[in-house]
């Protein structure tokens, strides 16, 4: 860009963050004039579990930064957290195996978002509620009744629309997933999905699909957020929520839902063995020498190359480490269908088989070109034959001309 | 009496077209098989090797070489001023011409059908094939090029095209169906220069040498 440009862009830049700024700071006003009061005091949580101010300081960067905002916004992120708790959620199970919800809440030493999550209002939550029954379904409907257009509704797993949805049921009064789907994110202000298996289908819809599982968008129709992922990473969703209680809203998606933050570059562009890709420096096998040296997975299979995810930035477990970083290639479980379409797992794209044959389409396409040069050399022995003596009656024609 | 004459049958602009078309389909090939199945050749220090970077490069450059060349080709097709030879694609719609080509090349037939096309009826399905593996594999490869650079034209393209590769089912199924037309190409060229001899040696008309010349030879009565 032209320097005479450059300050303009600044300004508009800067003028576009005010107005963000001005816009978050009346919605979080709205928010605690009319949503209930916190549940839990984030901070004095945060202290029961060993984490220091300075902790909270350094993760409100993190996130900031996690949600492409300037720095500015850091005391904003960080009055979100203290009133995370103010949202209720009601989250529903589906077709899945709670793998979520198990990578959500059981870390050994959880950070600030895993204790966030932890003070979340959850209103009604199959996993983790003591209810049971008819007592269970009292309390959603509750939730349903007092919270109506105001929560958030969180849902793990796909649903089963196979023999009218009936492959799942739920509850004492053996309601289909669809139903209670249906139900429950009718009233809710946002529907957020969380992991593969809402977002796009996950395992149970992967081929050969006997339940006939789809997502949460194609099953009930409506417009979801998706954290994508097998599962999504936990600063995935919290950021999410934080966006939803800073600005009032969701947080802007790509064209299959999942916001733009997190799930706006490829792995592959963020990945540390980027440079050993492109030196064309590969593991070939594991444990080679090139693994101890750091190489790029691409052919043990890596899928970072087709996989939009911010895991390589955020990493997990409190940034200890992340899938390419422990050594094993990504397998791309924040794409549609990546059951089907990523396989096989541990080997380029290329060697995928068909029917577990041996045949892949390298193989197939070297086998026709095979076949093709012999059907060649057979064709032109052929036409040699049957037009011999087209070929000499047309020399002795040049014969007989001269 | 008999007389061979020489006519023009393919413009320059057609014949560039083709050639320039040629060899970017063949350095396409040979970088896009490195691509998906790469090797180390290089030794030393990773800071200063770039091979992948480098044949990927390459590959880039003669895959929008080859997006432009198929534009053109799409345009001479329609506004050539010599011949715009668009309907001549359509040749393989007369069935009847059709079969008698089947029968010329599988030699039950001395002679081919008579037709004042450019192509032959299975020729015009087979360059309509090729148009059809150009335009495929360019659409893909824009989408692969845009889902890692991220500005200019490239990333205007890639903005109109993430439709198609969600509704295709993400980047991992274009890069297979990239992957599957290569061997396309690769078959499509096998024939394709073995049917262009076919032709000079069969018909006499100097086939080979007119996509070089412009020109083919024609028996006429005096
Ligand atoms: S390890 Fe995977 S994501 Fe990283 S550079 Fe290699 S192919 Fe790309
Ligand atoms: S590295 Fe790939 S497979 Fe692993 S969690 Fe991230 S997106 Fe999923």
């Amino acid at each position: 860009m032209a320097k005479g440009n450059n300050s303009d862009y600044k300004k508009m830049i800067d003028k576009h963050y005010k107005d963000l700024m001005k816009h978050c700071q009346s919605h979080m006003e709205q928010v605690e004039k009319t949503l209930p009061e916190p549940r839990e005091n984030l901070h004095e949580l945060l202290k029961e579990r060993g984490i220091t101010r300075r902790d909270f300081v350094k993760w409100t960067s993190a996130m900031t930064a996690a949600l492409m905002l300037p720095p500015i916004f850091k005391p904003m992120v960080a009055k979100a957290a203290e009133n995370f708790s103010r949202i209720p959620v009601v989250w529903l199970h589906f077709a899945e195996c709670t793998g979520c919800t198990e990578a959500l809440l059981r870390s050994s030493y959880p950070n600030v978002d895993d204790i966030l999550l932890e003070t979340i209002s959850l209103e009604y939550h199959e996993t983790l509620m003591a209810a049971s029954g008819y007592q269970a379904k009292e309390c959603l409907d509750k939730a349903l009744r007092d919270f109506s257009g105001k929560f958030i509704c969180v849902i793990e797993g796909a649903i089963p629309m196979g023999l009218d949805g009936k492959y799942l049921t739920i509850g004492p009064k053996g309601k289909t997933g669809l139903e209670i789907a249906k139900e429950v994110t009718s009233k809710a202000a946002a529907t957020i999905c969380i992991g593969s298996c809402s977002a796009f289908g996950g395992i149970q819809a992967a081929n050969p699909n006997p339940t006939d599982a789809v997502s949460i968008k194609k099953a009930i129709g409506i417009p979801t957020v998706n954290i994508a992922g097998c599962p999504p990473n936990v600063v995935n969703f919290t950021g999410t929520l934080l966006h939803y209680i800073m600005f009032g809203g969701l947080p802007a998606q790509d064209g299959l839902g999942r916001p733009i933050w997190a799930y706006g570059k490829r792995i592959h562009d963020y990945c540390e063995r980027r440079p050993h890709y492109d030196a064309s420096e590969y593991v070939n096998e594991w444990g080679d020498a090139g693994a101890l040296k750091g190489w790029c997975l691409y052919k043990v299979g890596c899928k970072g190359p087709y996989t939009y995810a911010n895991c390589g930035r955020v990493r997990f477990n409190e940034g200890i480490s992340w899938p390419i970083m422990a050594g094993h290639g990504c397998i791309g479980c924040t794409e549609p269908a990546f059951w089907d379409t990523m396989a096989p797992l541990e080997k380029p794209l290329p060697d995928k088989s068909f029917n577990n044959r041996e045949a892949t389409v390298d193989n197939i396409g070297i086998a026709l070109t095979g076949i093709t040069a012999l059907g060649i050399a057979a064709h032109a022995t052929a036409t040699a034959l049957r037009h011999k003596d087209e070929d000499q009656a047309t020399k002795q024609e040049v014969k007989h001309h001269e | 009496m008999e007389k061979i004459i020489s006519v023009k049958e393919w413009t320059l602009a057609i014949r560039l077209n083709h050639w320039a078309m040629a060899l970017s389909i063949f350095i396409l090939i040979v970088t896009g098989f490195y691509i998906a199945t790469p090797f180390t050749i290089t030794q030393g220090e990773t800071v200063d090797k770039f091979f992948m970077g480098n044949v990927r490069f390459v590959h880039l450059l003669f895959g929008v070489f080859l997006v432009f060349l198929f534009i053109w080709r799409i345009y001479l097709a329609f506004f050539s001023r010599f011949h715009a030879d668009w309907k001549d694609f359509l040749a393989f719609t007369n069935i009847k011409n059709f079969i008698h080509q089947i029968k010329f090349y599988l030699l039950i037939t001395k002679e081919g059908p008579e037709y004042k096309t450019l192509y032959g009826p299975l020729q015009s399905l087979a360059y309509l094939g090729l148009l059809f593996m150009v335009f495929v594999i360019c659409i893909t490869g824009l989408i692969l090029m845009g889902a890692g650079y991220h500005a200019g034209l490239t990333s205007v393209a890639y903005t109109i095209l993430r439709p198609v590769e969600n509704l295709l089912g993400g980047l991992a199924t274009v890069r297979y169906i990239h992957h599957v037309f290569t061997w396309f190409f690769v078959l499509f060229i096998v024939v394709h220069i073995y049917m262009a001899f076919w032709y000079d040696f069969v018909l006499k008309k100097g086939t080979v040498s007119s996509m070089i010349s412009g020109n083919v030879f024609k028996k006429v009565k005096e």
